[in-house]
């Protein structure tokens, strides 16, 4: 054959590589806003030559493969920077939360600090008066609340970083499933098509990772039979070719309230939330550990410190019935919590012993059948010692209370965790404020020397009896301007001692716990009196003291006061929040960027589109005006015979 | 560049809504006047405009210390200025009383009169103050002061407190005395030692209030001094210490046969001290010279009221009236002096508050002018900012439909 036919031929192989082409354009404009689509195009070339009378004759065009634009260096970096971006932006989304809550100027615990000492100020003002003390009753009742409510908020985001994890790790899985079953559809039409690739196939294989790795960080790595395998957070192998694993969740051994992600070998649930890092999964579990975390025990560090200095001050006082002080505030102890896989019977109790002390980190004991390893987790500082209890550690006090723990035993101790959300008002009659000083003291009207008596200062009210009415009476009798004896109401001689002038008379301060001077020059017979503050309603003294708490320094070992303890909570999450706000900002232009880059190589332009569509049409035209010549060619030969 | 349709619309969209989200935090901002809608906006910042919230608000509640504390100073000052009032007209009886002039039945007229002062006095002395609590009772706030016994005496139930009130950071003032210091703790006397007439003296001679001349020597003690007759006949006396022993004349000279003769208005000068003796005594009369003590203003009240009912039938009950009433005039004047001094006490603490309230005037305003400059917006930046975004965002708009117009599919027809 040849002659006309063969420019039927070349003329139909030209029709089909251009109803291709354009088949091609058509499915590229199509698919112009598909996600993850590269634009493909037919790749033409010329049909083998024939030997023709000594001449290679060319016999038309023929389809060498349709190629899809794609660049894997360019789709791999938007991979990069999506599980990037995802991780910051849900990392920021949760802590403004975090940040709005806590520095709202009218929600916050700063106007409610404010309004309880004001309350106090309030009875140091009035201190006989019913009014005054009910509303320092219900200003100290509406700042246990606001801590409640602004630690039951936290721990609503806890939930919710539970719930997220849970619900990453049901989307991980399941993207894991699809990415396996495409590997292997994959594979298969490869084969089938003898090594031709499934572009669209591939795209959407593109799409899952895509998918994926807004979750976590991924990474893949190609088989030579057209296969993925994909490596998830820090390695951890998810796909391997046709074949997924799939990860469960479980409470932590230590920390019920805490979501672990698991590994199932098998032979055991491996915990490897460690690993899982980037993403939406990786942006939860830093905001759990770096903002959620530091600012509830922060905010429960607060609130101990509080009732315990509260607590100790308002013991030192006396209330409207005249007995001492009891607590204000009641405030539970740390949280000792056993690993669930704890096999010994010991159990261990720990008490706060100097609240000044108290970091905001969560500790861990452990006994390694040698010693007993205390872990602060925040800068993992460890202690360790044989013995099981650790006295006054960061103003902790543990103890193993019962039992003994086995080698590789743990405890998780949250010294701070449920303050504030266990913090309650212990007094609840208005009567029970001691805004009082428990005792008095009065210089004899004959006394004839200047010398005056300090008003008494309380150092350790343990000493004195709860019953105000059972201290008795004390004299201290001059009997020569340089010596004194101490006497009970009876006459019966306590002490005696020699006088100086502004110097704690020993007696109060070894037996009593009480700081009492005297100044001045007495003369012999003069006496002075130290006797409990019966009926000392009008007396503000330890009002007084209450509401110099305030402006105290006593967190972080006497550096800070409540408020500033506070304010360094608002402005680390501040901090963090605002740096996360940054970084959002700054890799969503990256992954813009890598966006671009990948689109200009494989996103599809409509109107070059339209140029294709016009050339392939043109060139169809062409290729069909050849058969129309062929066909005249045959006609004309058919005419000239045929005659 | 070879750019993708999809990335051109993307490109055009982004650019739209990341105009839109500084618009709205600008929109936020000028909406609330607050250059932080959170802490994160600027951290350092916020727990700084938290601590000097707090500073606002402290130096509030010690502006409303400061107004209590006054209140209560103020209603003592009045009280005390109305114990004045009555103390002076107590001095003017006493004076009226001790002119030689009157009738026995005049001085009970009088004494009828200081009566009801002594009433008045502890009526005052018992004042409460706006809050129903007792002025004068130190800490024991609702039991009542002052209460007089079935034998007239006055006794103080009160303590020696004090209350303070916190009217700076670093400033407690007192906003009250205790009874004890107002009423009780009034040295008799002229302050160092008070003289007396030994009750059963029978001559007229009547001691006056004495006074400390040279305070070195002037050694305290209780000294007696005696009329007696000496050698050379002669109405003498002597003085002797209760533990320094004879004074006049000085040892080891006889006290009575040496004892120094004695002229009516000489004065008598012994360890730093300076009476007068003036009138007739005769033997065996003594007065006395002790060391002043407290003496209350309700019993130099009552030792007058006394001296009053006593008839005066003879020179020597008048001048023992004389004498009683000289030294209620003399306790009375400490008594004045001391209310006084309370009075002086209490116009400096109100002086002290009052700048003290200017002073946290200051620092209020000058805490709210760093507060503002920390938390405010500066509304010409954030205004011009706005218009700006404004601008952007119409930009933004107009190019993107402007762009996506374009397409070569318009001219394939």
């Amino acid at each position: 054959m040849s002659g006309s036919a063969d420019l039927l031929q070349i003329g139909v192989s030209g029709l089909l590589a251009y109803q291709r082409s354009l088949a091609s354009v058509g499915h590229n404009v199509s698919n112009a806003t598909t996600p993850g689509y590269s634009r493909q195009t037919v790749d033409l070339q010329a049909a083998p030559a024939q030997l023709l009378g000594g001449n290679y004759m060319g016999s038309g065009v023929q389809i060498e493969q349709v190629r899809r634009s794609y660049d894997s260096f360019l789709t791999a970096q938007v991979r990069t920077f999506t599980t990037t971006h995802s991780q910051y932006d849900v990392f920021h989304s949760l802590a403004s939360q975090v940040d709005s809550l806590l520095g709202d100027s009218q929600a916050g615990l700063a106007p409610q600090l404010q309004s309880f000492f004001s309350a106090v100020q309030g009875v140091a003002n009035d201190p006989s008066s019913t009014s005054a003390r009910q509303v320092m009753l219900s200003e100290a009742g509406s700042l246990a609340d606001r801590f409640h409510s602004l630690d039951s908020q936290l721990s609503g985001l806890r939930d919710d970083v539970n719930s997220r994890v849970q619900s990453t790790v049901g989307d991980i899985n399941s993207l894991a499933t699809s990415l396996a079953q495409l590997n292997q559809q994959i594979v298969s039409a490869q084969g089938t098509a003898g090594g031709q690739p499934p572009n669209d196939l591939l795209d959407q294989r593109d799409v899952l990772l895509a998918q994926l790795s807004e979750q976590v960080t991924v990474s893949s790595i190609p088989q030579p039979d057209g296969s993925v395998n994909v490596l998830v957070g820090n390695g951890q192998a998810i796909v391997l070719g046709s074949r997924s694993v799939s990860f469960g969740t479980a409470p932590s051994p230590d920390d019920s309230s805490r979501l672990e992600i698991t590994y199932d070998t098998g032979a055991s649930k491996v915990a490897v939330t460690s690993q899982l890092v980037g993403g939406t999964l990786g942006g939860v579990l830093d905001f759990r550990k770096q903002v959620l975390g530091p600012a509830q025990n922060a905010l429960g560090r607060i609130a101990v410190g509080l009732a315990d200095s509260f607590n100790a001050q308002h013991r030192a006082g006396m209330t409207l019935d005249g007995s001492l002080g009891g607590d204000f505030f009641s405030v539970p102890d740390p949280v000792v919590s056993a690993n669930s896989n704890n096999t010994g019977s010991g159990s261990v109790s720990a008490k706060v012993s100097d609240p000044s002390a108290l970091t905001t980190s969560d500790y861990n004991l452990a006994y390694d059948g040698n010693n007993y390893v205390l872990t602060r987790q925040s800068d993992g500082k460890t202690w360790t010692q044989p013995g099981s209890s650790y006295n006054n550690v960061d103003g902790l006090t543990l103890t193993l209370s019962s039992g003994a723990m086995s080698v590789g035993d743990s405890f998780a101790i949250r010294p701070t965790r449920g303050a504030a959300t266990g913090l309650q008002v212990a007094v609840t009659t208005t009567n029970d404020i001691a805004a009082a000083a428990p005792i008095r003291t009065v210089a004899a009207s004959v006394n004839q020397g200047n010398a005056t008596i300090s008003s008494g200062e309380v150092l350790d009210a343990t000493k004195l009896p709860t019953d105000l009415s059972l201290l008795p009476t004390f004299h201290i009798n001059f009997d020569t301007p340089s010596s004194y004896t101490v006497t009970d109401q009876s006459g019966n001689l306590l002490s005696n001692g020699s006088y100086q002038s502004g110097v704690d008379i020993d007696y109060f301060k070894t037996n009593l716990g009480l700081r009492v001077q005297i100044s001045g020059t007495p003369q012999a017979g003069d006496t002075f009196t130290v006797e409990p503050n019966t009926l000392g309603v009008g007396d503000n003294r330890n009002a007084l003291l209450l509401s110099g708490l305030q402006s105290q320094r006593i967190l972080d070992g006497g550096s800070t006061t409540y408020q500033s303890a506070y304010g360094q909570l608002i402005s680390s999450v501040g901090v963090s929040t605002h740096q996360a706000d940054i970084a959002v900002t700054s890799y969503a232009a990256s992954l813009e960027h890598a966006q671009s880059a990948r689109d200009s190589a494989a996103g599809v332009n409509l109107d070059e589109e339209a140029a294709n569509i016009l050339k392939f049409q043109q060139s169809y035209q062409a290729a069909a005006q050849v058969i129309s010549v062929a066909n005249t060619l045959f006609d004309t030969l058919l005419h000239a015979v045929g005659r | 560049m070879r750019i993708s349709t999809e990335q051109m619309f993307r490109q055009g969209a982004n650019a739209i809504t990341d105009q839109q989200a500084n618009l709205s935090k600008t929109q936020l901002q000028l909406s609330t006047g607050q250059r932080m809608q959170s802490p994160a906006d600027d951290p350092i910042g916020s727990a700084q405009a938290l601590q000097l919230n707090q500073a606002v608000q402290m130096t509030q509640q010690y502006q409303t210390n400061a107004d209590s504390a006054v209140n209560r100073l103020s209603i003592e000052d009045t009280t005390l200025d109305g114990v004045t009032n009555t103390l002076q007209r107590v001095r003017e009886l006493a004076v009226q009383a001790n002119s030689g002039a009157l009738a026995n039945s005049d001085r009970l007229a009088i004494a009828k009169e200081v009566q009801e002062r002594l009433n008045e006095l502890i009526g005052l002395a018992n004042s409460k103050d706006g809050n129903g609590e007792y002025l004068f009772a130190g800490y024991q706030g609702q039991t009542q002061p002052f209460a007089q016994t079935a034998t007239g005496t006055v006794t103080y139930n009160g303590d020696q407190g004090q209350r303070l009130l916190q009217i700076s950071p670093g400033r407690q003032i007192a906003v009250g005395d205790s009874g004890q210091a107002v009423f009780m703790a009034v040295r008799d006397g002229n302050g160092t030692f008070a003289t007396a007439a030994t009750a059963g003296n029978k001559g007229t001679g009547t001691i006056d209030l004495g006074s400390v001349v040279d305070p070195t020597a002037y050694v305290a003690d209780t000294y007696t001094i005696s009329f007696v007759t000496n050698s050379s006949g002669q109405l003498a006396y002597n003085v002797t210490g209760a533990t320094t022993g004879q004074v006049i004349p000085p040892p080891p000279a006889d006290p009575v046969a040496s004892a120094q003769n004695y002229a009516s208005g000489s004065t008598i000068t012994f360890n730093g001290i300076q009476l007068t003796i003036t009138g007739q005594p005769v033997t065996g009369d003594s007065f006395t010279a002790k060391q002043s003590s407290d003496h209350d203003i309700f019993s130099t009240l009552l030792n007058l009221l006394n001296v009053l009912w006593k008839p005066i039938d003879s020179p020597a009950s008048a001048a023992q009236s004389a004498q009683g009433i000289g030294s209620a005039l003399a306790n009375i004047d400490r008594a004045l002096d001391n209310i006084d001094n309370t009075r002086a006490q209490v116009g400096a603490r109100l002086n002290a508050i009052d700048s003290q309230k200017e002073v946290n005037d200051a620092s209020s305003l000058h805490l709210q002018e760093t507060l503002s400059q920390v938390q405010d917006l500066d509304y010409t930046e954030a205004i011009s900012r706005l218009n700006q975004q404004l601008l952007g965002l119409q930009a933004a708009q107009q190019t993107f439909v402007k762009v996506q117009g374009l397409s070569l599919f318009n001219y394939l027809r």
